[in-house]
């Protein structure tokens, strides 16, 4: 019985995941279609490659409330570089994650080099990024070419490309993060920043990093999902850097550093389109779906503490057994 | 280049300086929501232009879709002195709050578009959204009853942000359209919270869910981009007369609207007639200033109208969009 909550706990995002997929399945059996999941995951894309950004940025218990404003500023600065510069889709692609990576340095260079909380650093440029974006446009929309609805619309092959964009960059971060050098610096200086000063971790360094990393994840969303739209409208997304933290933590991130994976971003914002979805599929009243959403995804962070908790009282068993 | 096209539909309002005119030069505070749609640029411009024209000093509080910091905006307005208040508020609870506080302080206020949720204190002119949406889906669904006279038809409504008035006042219009032939239509309805990505998720998943549309009502013309970038691949996009075309409605009466319209893709658009709307705030405050009443309640309600495909000829140059778009606003439009 210990066992099977164990084993339960141990994968709760994963079990609410199968439990909301099979409720929305028997509701409305075409929501397990090949198209709705394909559509779900392109869908989930979008919160999600910021998710993985915002997860490097968790690892090390920092936070990054600009990436609703990088969503936004960073495609703009990529669309006037393609009008203005005839620079193409790719190029465009590009300009948009630089530019990110470029915000998400400007983050970084404050909170490293200006020793100012990473919250404040970027309430501050979420209101400074938005604001310029603003300034450029004169909160005009943005409309880009045609050739850019067209890659926002293509596939390779049977894959949507946001899908594709979304499982590369899901597997590169994963590498990173579980095999490489950087990656265990990442959770080594989230678990105990003294320590890893100690050990000679270039803890600032590593500290910066992801603050770039996450800018450059949040261009590249934004970049995903204007591209299938086609236009930049001045309250592009206004917010979501609570739902990019939502799914980073609903994957299993914590708010204190040193726990999270890339694949666990993938999941939370996977589990969080999959809920949106299956509440169109089924239906149901447009009052009552942000309550359900809220409860849903309550549940499946009240399960994961539950499983932290259960995890830290075996490891003390270990230590201190208690027939000892 | 977009914002001064934006302020140069101001000038149309050369009726309503005349009349700010008659006030002696007051400072009135401008305390808006935020600016992220053609709708609230163009107001913001033509409001300004139009008080700035008029020789009154206007003071921008910009709130960034935030209630609270539009509360504190107005409170430091007030503590300036200012003569008059015109709001754009984020929603209808917090517009009831700001009201309050600016009569309390016996400083004038008019509330532009997006009402209170209490109508009978300040200044309101309202657009009647109800009545606007059901005239451009009454339109649309006699159309799509005519094209198919036999079954049941599928209609999607793109549903706003419910906790604005506009948005609950445009979903009402459309089921008051709907119902008078409840039993052919199938409804699914697509929340947007006023936003492209949440509006391009949902709809997708409506249109996963159910292939087969028939007649679609957006709560906003900026979301027609989306609906686009969803419909396309599937082959919903057409003209009207084309195989597969939905019929389609929008309300807001933006730049974008009236291409399609024209463009034929969109068959009609329910119309705010910003003009009227920002003449009329700017009378009723400047009058109140003059009179010094300092807590003036009226209900300006603009009726709007539809444009559609049948009308265009005649009312296109009633259409705020329609006039932008004349001045070149879409120039780099895909």
């Amino acid at each position: 019985m210990t066992r099977l909550t164990d084993i339960a706990l141990r994968h709760a995002t994963f079990l609410v995941f199968a439990l909301v997929l099979l409720w929305f399945g028997l509701q409305a059996p075409g929501f397990l279609s090949p198209e709705s999941i394909a559509n779900i995951v392109k869908q989930a894309a979008f919160i999600g490659i910021a998710a993985i950004g915002m997860t490097f940025v968790l690892l090390t218990a920092g936070i990054d409330l600009s990436v609703g404003s990088v969503i936004y500023l960073a495609p703009l600065i990529a669309g006037f570089a393609m009008r203005d510069l005839g620079i193409g889709v790719g190029g465009g692609l590009v300009v948009a994650v630089v530019s990110g990576a470029f915000l998400g340095a400007i983050n970084a260079a404050a909170i490293v080099g200006l020793r100012i909380i990473p919250f404040i650093v970027t309430l501050a440029t979420l209101f400074a990024f938005r604001g310029f974006g603003a300034f450029l446009t004169g909160s005009q929309q943005f409309d880009f070419d045609a050739d850019m609805r067209a890659f926002g619309l293509a596939s390779i092959g049977p894959v949507p490309l946001p899908i594709v964009f979304f499982a590369g960059l899901a597997g590169l971060a994963h590498v990173v993060l579980t095999r490489t050098a950087f990656g265990r610096q990442i959770y080594a200086v989230g678990n105990d920043p003294e320590a890893a000063r100690k050990a000679g971790l270039p803890v600032d360094w590593i500290r910066a990093r992801v603050y770039v990393i996450s800018g450059a994840c949040a261009g590249l969303a934004g970049f995903v999902v204007i591209a299938q739209i086609g236009r930049l409208d001045a309250g592009f997304g206004e917010g979501r850097e609570f739902d990019v933290i939502a799914a980073a933590v609903l994957g299993g991130a914590s708010l204190f550093g040193g726990i999270g994976s890339a694949l666990g971003a993938v999941v939370g914002a996977t589990l969080i389109q999959t809920v949106r979805s299956g509440l169109v599929f089924t239906g149901v009243n447009l009052y009552l779906q942000p309550i359900l959403m809220a409860g849903i995804i309550f549940l499946a962070v009240l399960i994961d503490s539950l499983r932290a908790r259960r995890a830290r009282q075996l490891k003390r068993r270990t230590i201190r057994p208690i027939d000892a | 280049m977009t914002r001064l096209q934006a302020l140069a539909a101001g000038t149309i309002l050369a009726g309503a300086a005349m009349t700010a005119g008659s006030a002696s030069a007051a400072t009135i505070c401008f305390a808006f929501q935020d600016l992220e749609t053609e709708f609230w640029v163009a107001g913001h411009g033509a409001i300004t232009k139009t008080l700035k024209d008029a020789g009154h000093t206007v003071i921008e509080r910009n709130a960034n879709e935030d209630a609270n910091r539009q509360l504190e905006q107005v409170r430091d307005c007030i503590a300036q002195g200012v003569d008059g208040i015109i709001l754009i508020p984020q929603d209808g609870e917090s517009a009831t709050t700001i009201v309050a506080e600016a009569q309390d302080a016996d400083t004038p206020i008019a509330v532009f578009n997006r009402p209170p949720s209490d109508l009978s204190k300040g200044i309101v002119v309202v657009a009647d959204n109800a009545t606007i949406a059901g005239q451009a889906v009454d339109s649309i669904v006699e159309k799509a009853i005519a094209a198919k006279p036999e079954g049941k038809l599928n209609a999607i409504i793109v549903v706003g942000d419910l906790g604005d008035p506009n948005a609950v006042g445009r979903k009402n219009g459309f089921y008051a359209a709907i119902n008078k032939h409840a039993d052919r239509f199938d409804v699914t309805e697509v929340a947007s919270q006023w936003d492209a990505a949440t509006a391009l998720a949902n709809l997708e998943a409506a249109v996963t869910a159910n292939p087969k549309v028939d007649l679609l009502f957006t709560s906003s013309d900026f979301l027609f981009p989306t609906i686009r970038s969803v419909f396309e691949p599937r082959g919903l996009w057409k003209k009207t007369g084309e195989e597969g075309h939905v019929w389609m409605a929008g309300l807001d009466g933006d730049a974008t609207a009236c291409q399609l319209v024209k463009d034929g893709f969109v068959d009609a658009t329910g119309v705010q007639d910003l003009y009227f709307e920002a003449e009329k705030s700017l009378e009723a405050i400047l009058a109140a200033i003059d009179a010094g009443e300092a807590q003036p309640n009226e209900v300006i309600e603009d009726p709007g109208f539809a444009l559609t495909t049948d009308n265009l000829g005649t009312r296109e140059k009633d259409m705020w969009g329609c006039v932008l778009l004349s001045q070149g606003f879409l120039k780099n439009k895909s």
